[in-house]
C-alpha cells in the first residue's frame, strides 16, 4: 500500500514548511528512516526521514516551495513506476512552456523542523537538475532563523526536478525536489515564485477592489463632534437626564460649575429646557477660542501697505488677512460700529485682489477695537466670527462658531493662521 | 452569644472537621507541638496525634506538593504556610499543579485541599513577612480564595474550605488572631461567594476585605458623624466573588471605594473596581476608587510602614470627597 | 536477561504492552508529522521496558505519576488506544476530554495521576499519594516516573527527605535516557544519582532499563516491600530515547551521534531482545509474535481512524472543569 509523504509538523503552531531540498529522487528505493528531504521552518532546517520503505513516487512539491503541513507531497510506493495520480499539492503552471508533468520520482519536501516554523530559506543547491545523487549526498542547504543546514538526498537516483531556487522561502511540507530512479529525460527546474504568481489571478484583486469601494464610500460622513464642548457629568447623571429628557447643556448655559453629579439634577430640572437656537445647540456645542497678539506689527504693516502699495483701506487689509486664513477662497464681512462691508478673496489670495462684494459672507470679522468691550463671549452666530478687541498692549482675537460650522481642528487652524498674520502681516506675502 | 478569638475559631473549625472526616489532616512547619508561631493550632496534636497533625521539614514546595498528591488520591489535607509571603515558594505546586489538575484531566481528578496562610502589614516584620498576596493566587483559575474578616468568618469559611472539592487558599490577618467576635457554639458554615453587608448605608459603598473591613467600619463611624452613611460590604471570598451583591449596593449608593491590603496596582481593588465599572457604570455618580497598600515593599520602620496601608482617616477623607462631588483624580 | 520464569501469560502480556507502546508512538509520530496532531509531543520509543516492567508489577489500585514523555506510562498502566488518540487530537472522547493533550494524558481509572509537563512537577504529587496511603491505612504503592533531567530539581530532595522520614510507600523511578532535553546529562549532573537517594537513607538500585524482566523482577520485590512499610525506594533505569527530545528535534548530532542511536536501536532494543528471548525459550513462535504485532497495528490504526473522525468538544466546555462541584 502506498504511503503518503506529507509535509511534517515538527513544532507547535507551525502551518507550513519550506522544502529546502529533496534528498531522494523520484523512483529511488527508500528505506524507512532514510532522510527524504530537508525542510526549513522559522526555527530550523531539518532532514525528514522516510516513514515507510518502498520507492519515492508522485513527488508534487518542489524545492524552495512552502508547503502547508499535512499536505501530501509524495508517496512511497511498492514499485518505482507507480504512476498513480500525483498527490494533491498544487501543480504549478509553467509560464516558460515547460509545463509538462513533473518527472516521476520521490518528492523531497521542505521539512518542518521546529516549533512555529512555517517555511525555510533555500540557500543553495549542491546538485544540479539531472545530476546523479547518492542518498547521503548533500542536495541543498536550508536556512532558518536558527541555523543553516545541509539536506541530504536521502535516496540514490537522479535529481529529476528542483522546484525552488536558491534564495526562495519554501513553506514546510512543500516539495522542493524530485529524485528519480532513472536518468531523467528532461530535468525540470522551477521556482516557487513562478508558482505563486501563476496561482494568483491578477484580475481578481482589482475586481474585489471595485466591488468594495462604493461600500466604503457609502457611509455618511460622521456628524461633527463637539470636541471642546464635552460636559463633565457622571454616568449616573447622564443616564437619569436621558431617561427624564433633560439636556445637560442647559447647566452649562446657566453657568453651573462642572463636573455634574446626581445632586445637580434638581438644578437641571429647574432650568428651561428649550434652546433659543434649536439647530445650534449653543454654548456647550460651540467653539470659543481666544488668541492674544501684539498689535504693533499690524500698525506698521498698515502704514507700509498704504505708503508702498497705495492700499489705504484698512478693512481690505483685515479682510485679506482673515480671508487668507480661510481654508478656501471665500467672502469676509468686516463689521465695525454697526456697519458691515463684505470683501471677496481672490483665488490668488493676494491683498491687491481683495474686492468688495455683495455675496453672503463665510466669515465675519468684527472689529471691536475702540470700544469698551474687552472679552466678548457671544452665542454662536450663523457663520464663524472673529472678533478683535483692544488689549492694553496689542489685540485680542476671539474665534467663535457653532460646532456644526467648523471642526475644532478647523477653528484652531483658522485662528492660529489669522493671529499669526496679524502678528506678522508680512507672512501673508510669502 | 459567646465571644472567641479568631485564633480559637480557626482551631475549632479544623478540630470539628477532623473529627467529622478522618481523611482530613494537617501538615506544615511547626503545626504540632508548637501549634504554629501564632499558636493557632495549639492542642490539635493532643487530640489527633502526630499522624494527622504532621510537622514537616522547612520545605514549602515539598510539603505543598505532598498535599496536592494526597488530595488527588482521597485525603483532605490542610496545609499550613507559616507566612503568606512563602506563597512565592510554592507557586508551581499551587498554580501549575493544584489549580490545574481538575481541568487538565477533563474533570476526572480533583484537589480538595486547603492552604491556610496569612497576610497583613504593620507588624514590623518588613518586606518578606508582611505581604498580602491574595491577588496573586486569585489570578489563577482553579483556586478559590477566602479572606475572613473576623472570628465568625474565620470559622465558617474554614469549615466550608475543608469540605470544598477544590484547592482553597485562606488568608488570615495576622493582627486579628487575638480579636474576639461572637461565634455561635452550634455548627455553622459560611458558603463561598456570599458577601456580607456589615453595615447598611445609602451614600457610599465601602467594599473591604479581611483586615480592611475593620478599617472601613471605623471610617463609616467617622462619616456617620458628618451625616454620610456608608455601606460596608465584605465579599468574604474573592474567588468566587459575590459580584451581584456589590453591584446591588453600588446601584443604591452610586459611589464605591474598594479597600484591600494587597498592593493597589493590578490588585484585588483593581479587579473589583473594574467589574463595577463594567457592570454598574450607569449607576456610578463618582469614579470607583481603589485603596490598596502602597506599591512599595513593606518597610520595616514603623514611621514608614504605617503609611503604606489604608487607614480609617484616609478612607473617610476619600469618601467625603466623593460625596461632596469633588471629582478626585479627574484628568 | 533475568532468569526465566514460568509465567508465560505474564511474559506475553509484557511483550504485548511494549509493542503496544512502540506502535502507539509510531502512530503518534506520524499524526504529528502529518500535522494532524496539534501542540508538542515527546516520544517514549526505546524506553518501553521501563514502563512495562514497572507497571506490570502494579495493580490498578497502585498509583503512578507520569511525565511529559508519558504515552508509554499511560499505555503500560492499562489505557486504551482509542481514548488516548482522541486525547492526542484534542477530541471530546479523549481521556481528559481534549483538555490535557499529549503532555497531560492519563487514564485516571487505572491509577494514573497524570502526565506532568513541568519537569519533576509530579514528585510532590507521587509522594503525597504515598502519604495518603499511609495515613488512611491503604496498601497501595505509588511509582513516581521522572527523567534524569528532573533529578536536578530541588523538589525531589525535599520530597525524598519526607518520604524517608515517614517511610512512605513510594518508588522513585528515574528513567535515565542520558539526555536532559538537548544536553548530555553527564554535563549537568554531578556525582552519582543513586547516591543522592542514598544520602536520605533510601535504598537505591540501578537496573538495565532495556531488560523488561529485570525491571519487572526488581519492581515486584520493591512493591512488596513498600506494602509492608519498607518504602521508599529509588531505581535508576538505564535506558534510551530513540527520538529527539520532542518530535521535530531531528538534527541532533550536536548533542548525540547517529552511531550511538544506531547502537542502542540495533543492539539494545527492549522489544527485539525480549522477542528473541520469548522465541528461544519457546514461549512464543515467530508467527505468533508476528500475529500479535499485526493485531496491535490494526488496533492502533483503527483507533487513529476513530480519533480522526471523532468530534471536538463543544465550545461550551471551555469553562467547564475549572472547579469541581
Amino acid at each position: 500500500m502506498p504511503h503518503d509523504v506529507t509535509m511534517p509538523q515538527l513544532g507547535m503552531a507551525q502551518d507550513a514548511g519550506k522544502i529546502v531540498s529533496w534528498l531522494k529522487s523520484p523512483g529511488d528505493p527508500v528505506s524507512k528512516g532514510d532522510a527524504l528531504f530537508e525542510v526549513e521552518t522559522d526555527k530550523a532546517t531539518m532532514e525528514v526521514e522516510a516513514q515507510a520503505s518502498g520507492y519515492l513516487t508522485g513527488v508534487s512539491a518542489s524545492e524552495g516551495e512552502d508547503v502547508a503541513v499535512g499536505s501530501v507531497i509524495a508517496r512511497i510506493s511498492d514499485s518505482a513506476d507507480d504512476d498513480g495520480p500525483a498527490p494533491d499539492a498544487p501543480a504549478p503552471a509553467e509560464p516558460d512552456g515547460t509545463s509538462d508533468a513533473l518527472p516521476e520520482g520521490k518528492p523531497v519536501t521542505m521539512p518542518q523542523l521546529g516549533m512555529a516554523q512555517d517555511s525555510g530559506l533555500l540557500v543553495s543547491w549542491q546538485k544540479s537538475p539531472g545530476d546523479p545523487v547518492k542518498s547521503d549526498d548533500v542536495l541543498f542547504e536550508v536556512e532558518t532563523d536558527k541555523s543553516t543546514m545541509e539536506v541530504e538526498a536521502g535516496s540514490d537516483g537522479y535529481l529529476a526536478a528542483t522546484l525552488a531556487q536558491a534564495g526562495e522561502e519554501v513553506p514546510v511540507g512543500h516539495a522542493v525536489a524530485i529524485i528519480s530512479a532513472d536518468t531523467p529525460d528532461t530535468p525540470v527546474s522551477r521556482s516557487v515564485a513562478v508558482r505563486t504568481t501563476a496561482a494568483s489571478e491578477p484580475a481578481q484583486p482589482a475586481a474585489a477592489e471595485t466591488a468594495t469601494r462604493p461600500e466604503t464610500a457609502a457611509p455618511a460622513p460622521p456628524a461633527p463632534q463637539p470636541a471642546s464642548g464635552r460636559i463633565l457629568a457622571s454616568p449616573k447623571l447622564r443616564r437619569l437626564a436621558l431617561e427624564q429628557g433633560l439636556d445637560l447643556s442647559r447647566l452649562v448655559e446657566a453657568g453651573h460649575p462642572q463636573p455634574y453629579h446626581v445632586r445637580d439634577l434638581e438644578v437641571l430640572k429647574a432650568l428651561p429646557q428649550v434652546s433659543a437656537h434649536p439647530e445650534v445647540t449653543a454654548g456647550a456645542t460651540a467653539h470659543h477660542l481666544v488668541a492674544k497678539v501684539s498689535g504693533d506689527a499690524l500698525t506698521d504693516f498698515t502704514q507700509w501697505a498704504a505708503d508702498a502699495h497705495g492700499l489705504t483701506d484698512a478693512d481690505v487689509l483685515l479682510a485679506g488677512l482673515a480671508g487668507a486664513a480661510l481654508p478656501a477662497a471665500g467672502t469676509v464681512a468686516v463689521e465695525r460700529f454697526g456697519a458691515s462691508t463684505s470683501y471677496a478673496m481672490p483665488d490668488t489670495r493676494r491683498l491687491s485682489g481683495v474686492a468688495r462684494t455683495d455675496a453672503a459672507p463665510d466669515l465675519i470679522l468684527r472689529d471691536l477695537r475702540g470700544t469698551a468691550i474687552r472679552q466678548p463671549h457671544m452665542a454662536a452666530d450663523g457663520i464663524p466670527v472673529l472678533t478683535l478687541t483692544q488689549r492694553r498692549k496689542g489685540v485680542r482675537i476671539t474665534m467663535e462658531c457653532a460646532a456644526g460650522q467648523m471642526t475644532a481642528q478647523g477653528a484652531i487652524q483658522l485662528l492660529t493662521d489669522f493671529a499669526g498674520m496679524v502678528e506678522q502681516p508680512l507672512r501673508h506675502l510669502l | 452569644m459567646r465571644e472567641i478569638t479568631l485564633s480559637q475559631a480557626v482551631n475549632e473549625a479544623i478540630a470539628e472537621e477532623m473529627r467529622r472526616d478522618r481523611t482530613v489532616f494537617l501538615m506544615g512547619e511547626d503545626v504540632a507541638e508548637a501549634g504554629t508561631p501564632f499558636k493557632v493550632l495549639s492542642g490539635l496534636v493532643e487530640e489527633f496525634g502526630t499522624e494527622r497533625v504532621i510537622d514537616t521539614p522547612i520545605a514549602e514546595p515539598g510539603f505543598v506538593g505532598l498535599a496536592v498528591g494526597a488530595a488527588m488520591t482521597g485525603a483532605r489535607p490542610i496545609v499550613d504556610l507559616m507566612f503568606g509571603d512563602f506563597i512565592y515558594l510554592v507557586m508551581d505546586q499551587l498554580c501549575n499543579q493544584a489549580a490545574k489538575q481538575h481541568y487538565m484531566s477533563g474533570g476526572k481528578l480533583s484537589v480538595p485541599m486547603v492552604l491556610r496562610t496569612n497576610m497583613g502589614a504593620t507588624r514590623r516584620s518588613a518586606a518578606q513577612h508582611s505581604q498580602s498576596l491574595q491577588a496573586i493566587v486569585a489570578h489563577i483559575p482553579g483556586l478559590k480564595v477566602a479572606m475572613p474578616s473576623s472570628a465568625y468568618e474565620a470559622k465558617g469559611l474554614m469549615k466550608t474550605a475543608i469540605r470544598d472539592n477544590n484547592p482553597v487558599v485562606i488568608f488570615e490577618d495576622k493582627l486579628m488572631y487575638q480579636d474576639k467576635a461572637p461565634v455561635p457554639e452550634e455548627e455553622f458554615l459560611i458558603p463561598f461567594g456570599e458577601a456580607h453587608i456589615k453595615r447598611d448605608g445609602s451614600d457610599i459603598t465601602l467594599i473591604a476585605t479581611s483586615s480592611m473591613v475593620q478599617v472601613a467600619e471605623k471610617a463609616a463611624d467617622l462619616l456617620s458623624k458628618e451625616g454620610i452613611e456608608a455601606e460596608v460590604i465584605d465579599p468574604r471570598t474573592i474567588v468566587p466573588l459575590d459580584e451581584a451583591a456589590l453591584i446591588e449596593s453600588v446601584k443604591k449608593t452610586s459611589r464605591a471605594i474598594v479597600i484591600d491590603e494587597g498592593h493597589q496596582s493590578y490588585g484585588v481593588t483593581s479587579e473589583i473596581a473594574s467589574r463595577l465599572n463594567e457592570k454598574a457604570f450607569y449607576h456610578l455618580d463618582t469614579p470607583v476608587i481603589r485603596m490598596g497598600a502602597m506599591d512599595v515593599p513593606v518597610p520595616f520602620s514603623p514611621a514608614l510602614e504605617d503609611i503604606t496601608v489604608p487607614t480609617p482617616d484616609r478612607v473617610a477623607e476619600t469618601a467625603r470627597k466623593l460625596c461632596s462631588g469633588e471629582l478626585i483624580h479627574a484628568a | 536477561m533475568a532468569k526465566a520464569k514460568t509465567n508465560t501469560e505474564d511474559y506475553l502480556r509484557m511483550y504485548r504492552q511494549m509493542m503496544r507502546i512502540r506502535t502507539f508512538e509510531d502512530n503518534a509520530n506520524q499524526l504529528y508529522l502529518s500535522a494532524k496532531m496539534p501542540g508538542l509531543t515527546h516520544m517514549y520509543s526505546g524506553e518501553e521496558a521501563v514502563a512495562v516492567g514497572i507497571c506490570e508489577a502494579l495493580t490498578d489500585d497502585d498509583r503512578i505519576t507520569s511525565t511529559h514523555r508519558g504515552h508509554g506510562h499511560c499505555v503500560a498502566k492499562g489505557a486504551n488506544f482509542k481514548e488516548m488518540f482522541c486525547e492526542l487530537l484534542g477530541k471530546e472522547e479523549g481521556y481528559c476530554r481534549g483538555k490535557g493533550g499529549s503532555m497531560h494524558i492519563a487514564d485516571q481509572s487505572h491509577g494514573n495521576l497524570g502526565a506532568n509537563a513541568i519537569v519533576g512537577g509530579s514528585m510532590g504529587i507521587a509522594t503525597g499519594s504515598a502519604l495518603r496511603a499511609k495515613l488512611l491505612g491503604q496498601d497501595d504503592v505509588t511509582v513516581c516516573f521522572f527523567g534524569d533531567g528532573a533529578t536536578a530539581q530541588g523538589l525531589w530532595y525535599e520530597v525524598m527527605n519526607m518520604a524517608a522520614l515517614w517511610t512512605l510507600p513510594v518508588i522513585y523511578a528515574c528513567e535515565n535516557n542520558g539526555y536532559s532535553e538537548y544536553t548530555k546529562t553527564e554535563e549537568i549532573a554531578a556525582g552519582s544519582i543513586t547516591a543522592r537517594a542514598e544520602a536520605f537513607g533510601i535504598e537505591a538500585f540501578q537496573v538495565d532499563g532495556q531488560d523488561v524482566l529485570a525491571v519487572n523482577e526488581l519492581t515486584q520485590k520493591l512493591v512488596a516491600r513498600c506494602r509492608k512499610g519498607d518504602g521508599p525506594f529509588f531505581i535508576e533505569l538505564m535506558t534510551y530515547r530513540y527520538h529527539g527530545h520532542h518530535v521535530g528535534d531531528i538534527n541532533r548530532e550536536y548533542y548525540r551521534s547517529k552511531a550511538e542511536e544506531k547502537d542502542w536501536k540495533d543492539n539494545r532494543d527492549p522489544i527485539i531482545r525480549f522477542r528473541s528471548y520469548l522465541v528461544s525459550e519457546g514461549i512464543a513462535t515467530e508467527d505468533e509474535i508476528e500475529a500479535m504485532n499485526t493485531e496491535i497495528e490494526k488496533d492502533a490504526s483503527e483507533a487513529v481512524a476513530y480519533a480522526e473522525a471523532a468530534k471536538y468538544p463543544d465550545v461550551s466546555e471551555v469553562d467547564m472543569h475549572i472547579y469541581a462541584d
